[in-house]
């Protein structure tokens, strides 16, 4: 009855995992649902439970290997049962096949970053010496010796034309490679448009301040405007499923599901925290929950459900002082929507100069899965959206 | 090499006739020098090593002796401890077992047990190397024996010009020096000059440059892996050939100098691979080029077997250019 531990699929487009740490050891007694192993995805670290009781047995991946999704890693087994010899290759699908441990029961702090060193093949004594007086990532080193083995040579050669391009630079951090690869990916093949609207944010921020009391009593965080734009613009999402979807490669797929993503700074890059089910979830959750993966990210603890599963994004750099900007799609999703600071301007008002609190927001949309019309009646419906909230019924959580 | 390049012409001896002239030499520089053994007198030794001598230098100095090593190597002590600088003869290495403790308890320990005031300046001469189809008991290459006691110097010549020269010095040397001579060598033909030379113990010699690997090769194995890094400069590997030519002093120096280069090495020796030669000087280098290394160092020595009569079994326990070449091949990829 040996079970096997797979490589969980922890999000929508991750294709590997890596093992930080195995919390139990080969030959360890483990209870289902006791954590079993630290992952790191491209996004975050999390500790994935055992998927049944038994016995620990045939570790297939040492901390640090990166391994394909859907993997056998492990077995579970009977106290004195073998592992099965044959390497079970199951397809978990995307589905979330292990549940991640809740992050707030992990005190302890994040793992330290995992050497990653046996998807290696063989180095030799000289190769490490030279690349650790080199500052060699051996990671990026293509072994040429026997055995594919890294020589000494191959890390001249890599110390060299590394030197060439940028002078000891790190190694990307997953975070960091990820951004890179999504970006380009998105940039290069998602056909980008733009469409801008400026906005007056006085009811958005009256609406805010209103509110802000009640969530403040009943939830214990502070409303902001993003947690509004995100409620606003998942209700209005609902009405532009297409604004909602998502490019397959051969054709748009609706997304029931409404997931807003709200951009957040790591460490070493962006990722987009999604707010599932925004369309129904009431504001004072809203701003509970952004609020709670903002503080993991900062502590570097996402869990890739944080990350997983969202398909429309908001990236709001009013903090940073921007006043416009355009976004990167977040793929496969349609559109990203870019937030510009709220400042005072001269603006018509009832045919006079009135001084407005004014805000620019930014949509990019994907050109294979909504056109211009429908984006723009899209970011129509959400500026008169920001415009009036009260009409959308946001209250404070009910 | 170290040949003088001044020399035009120089003529060639084979290694048993460099030995000779080398002892004949000493034998008439110093009267303190004789040579004692087995059939070493009339019959100049069952290789004919020794032809001629008796006749130049008398059977006082060239005794022959009983089947007894143990005995007369004795003698070899006494006589050392007491003036003269006596040659010992065994014939085949094999026999090496019947001089232990005069050897290894007397000859190496007696300078040191008399803070000095003994010393015991005796060569022993004897062989190694199979392929002769000698059988276990006349074949085998027990060198290492020597080289684990303090207190002895174990010199293997490799070439005509290396064992005059280090037979020299063995013989001027103020220490117990086991000197061991392939015998499938004493017809292998070299250059060597005419003048007086000494080679130092101690002092390796690169028999052949190269940048890829290094091959550090004992007594007749050398020639082994000389022949062997001509065919890899064909297959494009640079194969560099050190020749320690004493194991006791071992020139470390040499080697490390050879292993930081190349980053690449193999031992190899004619005795058998399991706590020999090979795996002292595979530890020397591992212990202080490990981070010059790209490929663990080689061992290539004897099969772990009694060397077989059977003339294609005992070809087989020996090291070939071919095995060497696969070696060197596979760690340079």
């Amino acid at each position: 009855m040996a079970k096997s531990v797979v490589m969980p699929a922890l999000e929508m487009a991750q294709e590997t995992g890596t093992v930080v740490s195995w919390l139990k050891q080969e030959g360890d007694p483990v209870a289902k649902g006791e954590p079993l192993l630290e992952v790191e995805t491209d996004k975050a670290t999390v500790e994935v439970e055992a998927n049944a009781d038994g016995v620990l047995a045939g570790v297939k991946a040492e901390a640090g290997a990166e391994v394909p999704v859907g993997q056998t890693i492990a077995w579970i087994v009977a106290p004195g049962e073998e592992p099965p010899a044959e390497e079970a290759a199951m397809a978990t699908g995307r589905a979330m096949s292990t549940a991640p441990v809740e992050a707030a029961s992990s005190p302890e702090p994040a793992a330290p970053r995992p050497a990653s060193a046996s998807r290696r093949g063989k180095i030799s004594p000289k190769a490490r010496r030279l690349a650790a007086e080199h500052g060699v990532d051996l990671d990026d080193v293509q072994g040429t010796g026997p055995d594919g083995a890294i020589t000494g040579d191959d890390v001249l050669a890599a110390a060299q034309s590394a030197g060439e391009a940028t002078a000891s630079a790190p190694p990307p951090s997953a975070v960091a490679r990820l951004m890179a690869e999504r970006t380009t990916e998105s940039w290069t093949r998602a056909p980008h448009f733009f469409l801008v609207r400026e906005v007056d944010a006085g009811a958005l921020d009256a609406h805010r301040e209103a509110l802000k009391p009640a969530i403040q009593n009943r939830h214990g965080v502070k409303l902001t405007h993003t947690d509004l734009l995100v409620a606003l613009a998942a209700r209005v999402l609902a009405r532009h499923p297409k604004m909602n979807a998502s490019w397959e490669g051969q054709g748009i797929r609706a997304n029931e599901r409404i997931n807003v993503g709200v951009a957040m700074a790591v460490e070493d890059g962006v990722v987009a925290a999604v707010v599932p089910d925004a369309d129904t979830a009431g504001l004072g959750d809203v701003a509970v929950r952004r609020r709670d993966m903002a503080e993991r990210a900062r502590a570097g603890r996402l869990l890739p459900s944080d990350v997983a599963g969202g398909t429309f994004t908001i990236s709001n750099l009013g903090m940073y002082g921007i006043d416009a900007f355009t976004a990167i799609i977040v793929p496969p999703q349609a559109g990203i929507l870019a937030v510009g600071k709220i400042a005072d301007r001269v603006v018509p008002v009832d045919g006079r100069p009135g001084v407005r609190p004014m805000m620019t927001i930014t949509l990019s949309s994907d050109h294979r899965v909504v056109d211009g019309a429908q984006a723009a009646a899209f970011l129509n419906d959400l500026a008169e959206a920001i415009g009036d909230p009260g009409a959308f019924g946001l209250a404070t959580n009910d | 090499m170290s040949m003088p390049e001044t020399e035009t012409v120089v003529r060639q001896l084979t290694l048993g006739d460099a030995i000779r002239e080398a002892l004949a030499e000493e034998m008439r520089r110093d009267s303190r020098v004789l040579i004692l053994g087995e059939d070493i007198a009339e019959a100049g030794t069952v290789f004919k090593v020794l032809t001629g001598l008796v006749e130049e230098f008398g059977p006082d100095r060239v005794l022959d002796t009983p089947i007894s090593e143990p005995g007369f190597t004795g003698i070899a002590v006494g006589a050392a401890m007491t003036g003269l600088r006596p040659v010992v003869d065994i014939m085949f290495g094999d026999f090496i077992g019947l001089t232990m403790d005069q050897m290894v308890n007397q000859a190496a320990k007696i300078h040191y047990m008399s803070g000095g005031k003994w010393k015991v300046p005796m060569v022993m001469r004897t062989t190694m190397g199979a392929t002769r189809r000698s059988a276990a008991q006349h074949s085998q290459s027990l060198h290492a024996w020597f080289c684990h006691v303090p207190g002895l110097k174990v010199v293997l010549p490799s070439t005509p010009y290396d064992a005059k020269g280090l037979m020299k010095s063995a013989i001027r040397d103020e220490n117990p020096v086991a000197f061991f001579e392939d015998k499938m060598m004493y017809k292998l033909k070299g250059p060597v000059p005419e003048e007086d030379y000494t080679i130092p113990l101690g002092a390796a010699d690169v028999k052949r440059e190269g940048d890829d690997i290094t091959i550090v090769a004992t007594s007749s194995m050398v020639q082994v892996a000389l022949g062997a890094a001509g065919r890899l400069a064909e297959r494009g590997i640079g194969a560099e050939v050190v020749d320690p030519r004493t194991l006791w002093p071992l020139d470390e120096t040499t080697i490390l100098e050879s292993v930081r280069k190349t980053s690449r090495a193999i031992v190899m020796d004619e005795g058998y691979g399991r706590y020999g030669v090979m795996a002292e000087i595979a530890s020397v280098i591992a212990e202080q080029a490990f981070f010059d290394l790209e490929a663990p160092v080689k061992r290539i020595g004897a099969m772990h077997v009694p060397i077989p009569f059977s003339p294609p079994l005992e070809d087989a326990t020996v090291p070939t250019e071919e095995t060497v070449c696969e070696a060197a091949e596979a760690m340079c990829g």
